[in-house]
């Protein structure tokens, strides 16, 4: 007997682990990708746990650990953890808020062997930035984190995201890369999930802005070219076709959660009826492979149509679960951000109309807050939220 | 010479025209006296302006595109019937768009930036020749002060405007390399509107000319108005091409342009010569992944898969030995050409420098 179907597919190897070390975060932006019920301290995972969990990963075939959170520097071991990434040669990526004790432990970071430093800027006119931030003065902490990046010789990555507050500030943030010495630039379109989601209505742009700030951003390639690179996200809603949802559910990405929660992507807790292994229960081979949240929808078998037989089934794995059961109702539906859905018409006219309206006030992250999304669905009231 | 058609000046039995023949007469002034047979067009889109000639048709006809929608909507105020309105103000909604960023005018001011000036400098429309402000001011006022037909019938220029607007389309595309299709995006629009725009208001003078002597007034409206496009291009000439005499305070070249980005390169960026010596820059690391059984080359957010070619050369990367070292080592190894090889890795080179995970 052979014990492998011969048709199966192989257990893709995970390339990127997202290791969310802590939730503490100095800043409070209205679209943090956390979930709404954020970790506390005392849950979160020790330094020795984390060391496994890179070790194992590493196994796996983890090339790239991004060291995220909340801020990641506010864990006292984010030294010892990069250099473990170091020694196991994982290639590590701090990916900060540049506030706080951030810049303080910099340079021991260096020294241990830190790979990449992604850095958060919310806006170019800083009290624009710290209004969205929800932190005063951290616009100048931030653009001293950068120059001490670039004086170290490590290479820098901005990340802006955009959304209807800043993306009149698209060119701004291009000319600040330039000026900061960053080799890449992000124009990340918001993506509404978590704490986005919840101020959807208060983020979302209008699509001439929309399309202006792409062309802002394709003639600024042209010209930055060889100096810096830019990567644009567009916003879902406005799409042709969804985003392959971190590379494919279970395909790229593992993502742990301070508290050693294993989800296939940051936004997975969403779907209420996935069951999460944890790395203090089981070693994170068998939750890659094993573990039901994992193998719910992995490759293209639950798929329903017009996902089953679309011949980019594999191109983009039917775009986001977490985006389908919020609009649709059903995780496994194709992503309403598709523009083969049934639902796309509606959800892009939910974006126009709620770009064309005056937007609310921020709800900002916090820690321990009980938030309610209020936030009108495409559908009909059986869906829920 | 005698005119097929009659005209508000050569027609003297001033008889009452058939519907198709006013259509006929309409078009035949556009015949004799569009602006796309004036030299300055001709010039623009055979490619003989230089760019300065360009810009300065770009920054004066801004006024014009600016100020066809106070022009609409004058001519609006004065209708009196709602269902006239509705079609009409759809000219104002093509030219101002319905949000920022949209329209007719903010695609005549991506042309413009395309060409190289400052937005606020265009839209201060301190540069533009008097002549300009003249002839279109004219027009605004002509289509308040005459009656609804003659406002009406001066708009139908617009019958004319698609060829002309392909010949310029594929002209200064084919003419002008600092003209792309993204710069000239504001004739593409053009192309629907100004049809559906001309049917309409055809269809309204055919209508409403009811006499001999509303038929001349619409013909002379329309006379007028290739008027106000034609003295445009004259004036451009006779400032910008021959004699060349710019009027004081006109637009000069050299003013009001975005400054050309300088081109500060930042350290070991530029594109990698024979004689450079490539280095990978700190966070940029070749590896082997042994879970896959190959090298890959990690780098800030992303991961190169690398084929055996590409490792040789990567693995001799080691910011001592330039280009051409690495080339004839290879040469050597494989008992192969050396320019053979240099050329195919300063392409390979310049391919991770562009993406900016290799220095020199």
């Amino acid at each position: 007997m052979n014990a492998i179907t011969p048709n199966a597919p192989a257990l893709p190897a995970p390339v990127g682990l997202l290791a969310e070390l802590t939730h503490r975060c100095p800043l409070r932006c209205p679209y943090c990708s956390n979930p709404l019920e954020l970790d506390r301290r005392s849950g979160e995972l020790d330094t020795a746990t984390w060391q496994r969990v890179l070790t194992e990963a590493a196994g796996l075939g983890v090339l790239h650990v991004h060291l995220s959170g909340g801020e990641p520097t506010a864990r006292n071991d984010i030294v010892e953890i990069t250099q473990t990434c170091a020694k196991l040669g994982l290639y590590s990526n701090l990916i900060t808020s540049g506030v706080g004790g951030a810049l303080a432990k910099l340079d021991a970071l260096y020294d241990v062997g830190l790979d990449h430093v992604q850095l958060s800027v919310q806006g170019v006119d800083a009290a624009n930035a710290e209004k969205i931030g929800g932190l005063k003065n951290a616009q100048p902490q931030k653009l001293a984190f950068a120059e001490r990046v670039t004086q170290l010789g490590l290479p820098l990555t901005l990340n802006s995201v955009i959304h209807r507050g800043n993306i009149h500030e698209v060119e701004g943030f291009i000319d600040l890369a330039v000026k900061l010495g960053a080799k890449r630039l992000e124009v990340a379109h918001t993506q509404y999930y978590g704490w986005a989601y919840v101020n959807r209505a208060a983020l979302m742009p209008n699509k001439a802005e929309v399309d202006r700030s792409i062309r802002i951003v394709e003639a600024a390639r042209e010209r930055l070219k060889g100096q810096l690179v830019i990567d644009l996200v567009v916003p879902d809603y406005y799409a042709k076709y969804p985003k392959a949802c971190a590379g494919g559910w279970g395909r790229k990405l593992i993502n742990v959660t301070p508290a050693g929660k294993v989800l296939p992507c940051h936004a997975a807790e969403t779907i209420k009826q996935l069951e999460f292994w944890y790395v203090t229960d089981h070693s994170l081979g068998d939750i890659w492979a094993n573990s039901p949240a994992f193998t719910a929808y992995r490759g293209t078998d639950w798929m329903q149509e017009p996902c089953r037989s679309c011949d980019r089934r594999e191109k983009d794995w039917g775009g986001c679960r977490c985006q389908a059961l919020a609009l649709a109702g059903d995780a496994a539906a194709t992503d309403p951000a598709c523009s083969l859905s049934p639902l796309h018409a509606k959800v892009r006219e939910l974006a126009v109309e709620e770009a064309a309206e005056t937007p609310p006030d921020y709800t900002y992250r916090t820690i321990g807050m009980n938030v309610q999304p209020n936030v009108r669905s495409p559908l009909n009231e059986e869906a829920p939220l | 010479m005698t005119a097929p058609f009659p005209t508000p000046i050569a027609d003297e039995t001033q008889r009452l025209l058939s519907a198709d023949e006013l259509a006929a007469a309409l078009r035949d002034i556009g015949a004799r006296r569009y602006h796309n047979l004036h030299p300055f067009h001709r010039l623009l889109h055979d490619g003989k302006l230089n760019k300065d000639q360009v810009r300065a048709w770009a920054l004066n006809r801004y006024y014009y595109q600016a100020m066809i929608p106070i022009k609409d909507a004058a001519v609006l105020a004065r209708m009196e019937d709602a269902s006239l309105r509705r079609i009409w103000r759809q000219r104002i909604v093509d030219h101002d768009g319905d949000a920022p960023g949209d329209g007719g005018i903010e695609r005549w001011l991506k042309l413009a930036e395309g060409v190289g000036f400052s937005r606020d400098y265009v839209e201060s429309t301190q540069g533009i020749l008097t002549a300009t402000r003249f002839s279109v001011d004219a027009y605004v006022h002509f289509v308040k002060e005459r009656s609804l037909l003659e406002a009406i019938a001066s708009s139908l220029t617009e019958m004319f405007s698609p060829t002309i607007i392909s010949e310029r389309v594929a002209g200064m595309l084919k003419n002008y390399d600092f003209i792309t299709k993204d710069t000239l995006s504001y004739f593409d629009k053009r192309l629907t509107q100004a049809p559906r725009d001309a049917d309409f208001a055809l269809e309204y003078v055919q209508k409403h000319a009811t006499t001999p002597a509303l038929q001349r007034q619409a013909m002379a409206a329309l006379t007028f108005k290739c008027t106000v496009l034609w003295t445009q291009l004259d004036a451009l000439y006779f400032s910008y091409v021959a004699p060349a005499m710019t009027p004081p305070d006109a637009w000069t070249p050299g003013t009001g342009l975005v400054p050309e980005t300088p081109v500060t390169q930042a350290a070991g960026t530029g594109t990698i010569g024979p004689d450079d010596v490539p280095r990978l820059p700190r966070g940029v690391r070749l590896r082997h992944d042994a879970v896959r059984g190959q090298y890959v080359l990690l780098a800030p957010e992303r991961t190169f898969d690398l084929d055996d070619n590409a490792v040789l050369v990567l693995d001799l990367v080691d910011g001592v030995r330039t280009v051409r070292d690495i080339a004839a080592a290879l040469a050597e190894k494989f008992a192969a050409d050396r320019a053979v090889i240099e050329a195919d890795i300063l392409v390979m080179l310049n391919d991770l420098a562009t993406k900016r995970v290799l220095e020199r």
